[in-house]
């Protein structure tokens, strides 16, 4: 049966683990487009995939409307794990680098997300709700389109309309306009009378939102239930990823299904004891890649047309200049 | 043109500043600073760099808050927290270091930052594009509205920022230097649209330093010195002579080089058919050829952005050459390796100081042996001699007089003045041939510029030759022996600096060759 | 508002009182988290201070953790300095660890002395840093490439090799012969001979072991301060470093420096590397390596330590501290991840401070009303 071939088994399946890395670099994308670098967002990940599992231990309610608690207030640390990073690097003019780096640490798996789990006692049983497959299992029996399309959950879905969303915001609204000239040259943007600190906020926070419903589809939808770094360096993959995309929502979605499939790769040869080179390589690879794009886009004209946001990693100060 | 400056009496003032005051950390940048511009009216800001110009338009826009006074727009007193609220007040200014997104379209930028009721919440190009092709006839301002910015040329690039605000309805627009990036026939188009936006009621304000074109396009000039504002006269009333005369405070008089008797000696830089790429990567210097003796100063004018820049930069191997050789003493030089020009005793004075002459950060005695670093004057082996280093520093500080508090400042503390000591004082320390000088005494103020000088005319009297690149014709008659005339990356004239008139250098800057 | 102004002069006492000032604040705030968790805070620091300072043996315990965050934390200050961001420290020390076994284990095995094998190892870290490092240092002085991102991806790729050779292959440096490997892959023993040495200082009650690691560790420190202070070299990387342009004017070879500098911080972060096979772990330790984030934490301590080789010594002592007394202390009352938590809240404190060394900060409210 078709369905049951690599191809389809891998996309499928590519679709699933990619939707986290998805979220986590539609984020990473809106505060780098406004001219933040935030290496954080592995712990913002994590941030976010504690507390949303927290919702559902804890909320007694339907499935539905703890599912959507869990994913909204896991957006919303991830805004506040984002928040310390905005605060720093953008009113405080630290280092991105160093602050994002320091985020990681803060909140990451030897981190806050670490102390809360255990404080809280999350590791100990298994979601009571999670995300299932949205359509009846009749659809997910059609061949190729069922497994692909049809047996992923809302989660999925969500994420496509995050994309036309954010694909739209950047390339056909005044705002998504604004945001792109901040990033791009924040002195100019100021002269048009365009906040610069209000937008870099702004997408900051919301980066940060996304970052945390990744890390929440860890631990409501992929493997329901709480594991200390349960992200598995996802956040480091999502940052490759927005490079791999030359800063486009659009690419991100092709890419993030790309590295996903990378990573069921492996197991699904193994399976069909087919071997072709060791699971690491596969692993790597989305870093290698991503090493190869950026270098190729390097170069004078491709940077000016797929290029990193001009001002990006750089703090804006106007009585300086 | 000169016809246009008939009007002189001031309707209702559109904009009034009020004793303004703005301080930065260790400047007193504005000091009670009055002003009025009527509607209607071009009105000329005139001073010399540092007088507090642009301070000041950054006042009127909103980027920057005063400390005291205030703002009369059309007898409103109004106080701008950000620029937004500048521009809906219907001020609008065209910055001298643009503010354009390069990646972005024409259109893009003029609509960026619109908001209110006409700014929908979409972006639609097709609308954007044709309002902005219509604003562009009606101004004479031709551009492609869907054409990126870095395709641009810097002129068009300047119609792009009066685009916006026009786009903007701006009834009172700011420039900031304008004419300092256009050669003379794209100046004058651009006074052409000036006047025509006054006609229709607009208020004009042009920032310059440069006396003609006050005397040119504007109805009236207000004249700012070391942050007051000096005296507002007609231009009607005004000469150069007494304008300049009050930017500078006292009577300034255009000195001729000093004739010493000296005969130039040995040849000492050949340039011969040089050519180079700009940024862009098209070529900004074809084919230059000249020559500087031992104790001569040659100096080449023109426009700012004929490739005066680059040709210092191709001869001091900041820039790669394309085709073309240098020579320094008949010794063939090594091309784009600034090593290998130091190496042939070329000094170098470059055009901008803090960016490229000095690593801003570290201390004078740093930058002192920023290039004497791997010599025995600086260190032994791998070794630094610090003692020395310092000993050095200070000895510099002394025979130059620079005020500093002492060998540890960091260069980024020191006035346009004293820094300039410091680079030419290094330079000469390293006993070079000749010296390859760009505007070496752009925004400096006068006492400076008369030090600057003096240390250039005793170095040609030591024999040294020079290379003096400038777009200040007072400063280029005042130590030249020969000018040199670049237009579009060509030399296209050189003149006797004894015998040469205002005149005729003027037309060949403007790419006339006889 | 807040409004920042940049100082034209710093004094020289706030380079000292801000960070100690952050650390104080950093303490503060982290009582407060404590408190709002249900833990006492008094409790908590002084059983802190006890297991990472006083209490028998733990000084020792602090400086085995501190030594790598003290190797990564000079890697990084090295190439930050340059501005130069090399955030590859941690896959940096995978490789040194990884060719600092192969040395070992070949020599040991042919029976070399131990003096030899051990200055085979060191070698060998140095240069497996240094490869890795040259990848992104090459890639930014030829095309310009941003070495932040690569560095970063290379850690990752570097994390992929080390589990290849150890769980997935029958590399040479895994052990294949010992029962326990048989249930959990493993790295290969070193030879006794590769076993660095530790000296005991006698100055606490336990003895106080200095391993040969903290002692390279310092002797980098002052190589490198001398390097940076007094060299020819030096004055080139702080020019650079301040602004390229003004390098380039002065003949400098940027390129080259680049190169050096990547070369130079990678060596380093590979020694920690190696120092961790000879000092601590005896093989190759996959796993606990990548769970010790020693290359991030090294940038911070480098940040911490505003990039002074001597500074960041001391500052990875304290960090080691803190986290040789999460090992100890990890239990029910004292959950795992408070260590990251107090951590995180000690850099982002100290990031916020250095804006006091820089700015002066005024508290500004717009006087009037804005215009209608």
């Amino acid at each position: 049966m078709i369905n049951n071939s690599l191809l389809v088994v891998v996309i499928a399946s590519g679709v699933a683990y990619g939707t986290p890395l998805l979220y986590a670099a539609l984020g990473e994308l809106l505060a780098e487009r406004s001219g933040v670098l935030n290496l954080g967002v592995e712990g913002m990940m994590l941030v976010g995939a504690v507390t949303g599992f927290w919702t559902v231990q804890r909320v007694h309610t339907n499935s539905g409307i703890a599912l959507a608690l869990a994913i909204l207030v896991a957006a919303i640390f991830g805004a506040l794990m984002a928040s310390i990073h905005a605060f720093l690097v953008i009113t405080l003019r630290a280092s991105q680098i160093v602050s994002g780096l320091a985020l990681t640490i803060f909140a990451g798996a030897a981190g806050l997300s670490s102390y809360l789990g255990n404080d809280l006692n999350l590791g100990d049983n298994p979601a009571r709700h999670s995300f299932g497959a949205l359509f009846p299992a009749s659809w997910q029996h059609w061949s190729v389109v069922g497994p692909i399309l049809f047996s992923q959950n809302v989660l999925v879905y969500l994420s496509w309309l995050c994309v036309i969303a954010i694909w739209f915001y950047l390339s056909r609204t005044r705002q998504g306009l604004n945001l792109r000239a901040v990033g791009e040259s924040p002195a100019a943007a100021d002269a048009m009378g365009i906040n610069v600190t209000r937008y870099r906020y702004v997408h900051v926070l919301v980066g940060g939102a996304f970052a945390g419903v990744g890390g929440a589809t860890f631990t409501l939808a992929i493997t329901p239930q709480w594991v200390d770094g349960i992200t598995g360096g996802a956040g480091w993959i999502a940052i490759a990823l927005v490079i791999f995309a030359f800063w486009r929502p659009e690419l991100c979605l092709v890419g993030a299904y790309f590295f996903g499939a990378l990573q069921a790769l492996p197991s699904q040869l193994q399976a069909r004891e087919i071997h072709v080179g060791p699971t690491e390589l596969y692993n790597a690879l989305p870093y290698l890649m991503t090493i190869v794009v950026l270098t190729l886009v390097s170069s004078g004209g491709a940077r000016r047309r797929l290029g990193a946001p001009g001002a990006l990693g750089l703090p804006y100060v106007r009585e300086e200049t | 043109m000169e016809s246009a400056v008939a009007t002189a009496a001031p309707q209702r003032a559109a904009v009034a500043l009020r004793g303004i005051t703005k301080r930065f950390p260790g400047v007193l940048a504005n000091d009670h600073v009055d002003f009025e511009a009527a509607e209607g009216e071009v009105h000329a800001l005139l001073g010399e760099n540092g007088a507090g110009k642009s301070t000041l338009s950054n006042i009127l826009t909103g980027l920057y808050r005063p400390d005291e006074g205030e703002i009369l727009l059309y007898g409103e007193p109004r106080e701008f927290h950000s620029p937004r609220e500048a521009i809906d007040a219907g001020i609008g200014m065209v910055h001298q270091h643009f503010r354009l997104v390069e990646p972005f379209t024409v259109a893009e930028n003029v609509v960026l930052g619109e908001h209110g009721s006409d700014a929908s919440f979409l972006v639609h190009p097709r609308v954007i594009e044709r309002r902005v092709a219509e604003i562009g006839a009606r101004y004479g301002l031709d551009i492609d509205p869907r054409a990126k910015i870095w395709q641009l040329s810097v002129g068009e690039q300047q119609r792009v920022e009066i685009l916006k605000a026009l786009y903007r309805e701006a009834k009172i627009l700011i420039l900031d230097e304008p004419t300092a990036v256009l050669t003379p026939q794209e100046a004058d188009a651009l006074f052409v649209t000036l006047r025509a936006m006054a006609l229709e009621g607009r208020t004009v304000i042009f920032i310059s330093h440069k006396l003609h074109e006050v005397k040119a396009v504007a109805d009236r000039v207000t004249v700012l010195r070391g942050g007051r504002s000096v005296a507002t006269v007609p231009t009607a009333d005004a000469t150069p002579h007494s304008l300049a005369a009050l930017m500078v405070g006292r009577d300034v008089e255009i000195n001729r080089r000093v004739e010493d008797g000296r005969s130039p000696g040995e040849r000492v830089l050949s340039v011969s058919n040089l050519s180079a790429a700009g940024d862009r990567g098209a070529l900004a210097v074809k084919d230059v050829s000249l020559d500087v003796r031992a104790g001569e100063v040659l100096a080449v004018a023109g426009v700012a952005g004929n490739g005066q820049r680059e040709l210092a930069e191709a001869i001091t191997g900041m820039r790669s050459v394309t085709r073309g050789e240098v020579r320094v003493l008949g010794e063939p030089l090594h091309t784009g390796d600034p090593r290998a020009a130091i190496r042939a005793g070329i000094a170098h004075v470059p055009e901008d100081r803090l960016g490229t002459a000095v690593a801003p950060s570290l201390s004078i005695a740093s930058n002192v042996v920023l290039k004497s670093y791997r010599t025995s004057l600086a260190s032994r082996g791998p070794l630094l001699l610090l003692e020395k280093i310092r000993e050095g520093a200070a000895s510099l500080i002394h025979l130059y007089d620079v005020k500093a508090p002492g060998p540890a400042t960091p260069a980024r503390q020191l006035s346009g003045g004293n820094l300039q000591k410091v680079v030419l004082g290094r330079e000469f320390a390293g006993e070079p041939k000749v010296l390859i000088a760009a505007s070496p005494t752009r925004g400096l103020d006068v006492g400076a510029i008369e030090s600057v000088h003096a240390y250039l005319r005793e170095a040609a009297a030591r024999g040294l030759a020079i290379l003096l690149i400038s777009e200040d014709l007072d400063e280029i008659l005042a130590l030249a022996d020969r000018i040199a005339v670049m237009y579009e990356g060509q030399i296209v004239g050189e003149v006797d600096a004894g015998t040469a008139t205002v005149e005729e250098i003027g037309l060949l800057m403007a790419g006339h060759a006889e | 508002m807040l409004a920042l102004e940049r100082r034209l002069k710093q004094p020289r006492w706030l380079s000292f009182a801000v960070p100690i000032a952050a650390i104080a604040f950093s303490f503060a705030l982290m009582a407060l988290v404590l408190v709002a968790t249900g833990h006492s805070p008094g409790t908590t620091y002084r059983r802190i201070w006890e297991s990472a300072f006083t209490a028998n043996g733990a000084l020792t315990q602090t400086i085995v953790s501190a030594t790598p965050l003290a190797f990564t934390g000079l890697a990084a200050a090295v190439a930050f300095r340059m501005n130069l961001f090399n955030i590859g420290g941690e896959g940096q020390l995978y490789f040194g660890s990884i060719f600092a076994a192969y040395a070992g284990i070949f020599l040991g095995r042919q029976g070399w002395p131990t003096a030899t094998v051990i200055g085979a190892m060191v070698l060998a870290g140095m240069a497996g840093g240094t490869v890795l490092a040259l990848v992104p240092g090459v890639l930014r002085a030829v095309f310009s490439t941003n070495e932040i991102i690569t560095s970063l991806m290379l850690n990752y790729a570097a994390g992929y090799l080390l589990n290849y050779l150890i769980f997935d292959s029958h590399s040479y440096i895994r052990d294949a012969t010992s029962p326990s490997a048989a249930v959990f892959p493993q790295g290969q023993m070193l030879p006794d001979s590769g076993s660095w040495p530790a000296w005991n200082l006698h100055l606490t009650s336990g003895g106080l072991f200095l391993p040969l690691g903290f002692v390279l560790a310092i002797a980098a420190a002052a190589v490198l301060w001398v390097l940076y202070n007094r060299t020819r070299f030096g004055f080139e990387v702080q020019v650079i470093g301040d602004s390229t342009r003004a390098a380039r004017y002065a003949g400098m070879r940027t390129r080259r420096k680049i190169l050096a500098v990547m070369a130079i911080s990678g060596a380093v972060a590979g020694l920690g590397g190696a120092s961790q096979d000879g000092d601590f772990r005896h093989l190759v330790d996959a796993r606990g390596l990548q769970q010790s984030y020693y290359g991030y934490t090294g940038i911070v301590v480098a940040a911490l330590a505003r990039y002074n080789p001597f500074a960041v010594v001391l500052v990875a002592v304290l960090i080691g501290g803190l986290d040789n007394a999460g090992y100890t202390l990890q239990g029910a009352d004292f959950p795992s991840g408070l260590v990251g938590v107090m951590k995180g809240i000690i850099l982002f404190s100290a990031l916020g401070a250095e804006v006091l060394i820089r700015y002066r900060v005024r508290f500004g409210r717009p006087h009037a009303e804005p215009a209608a």
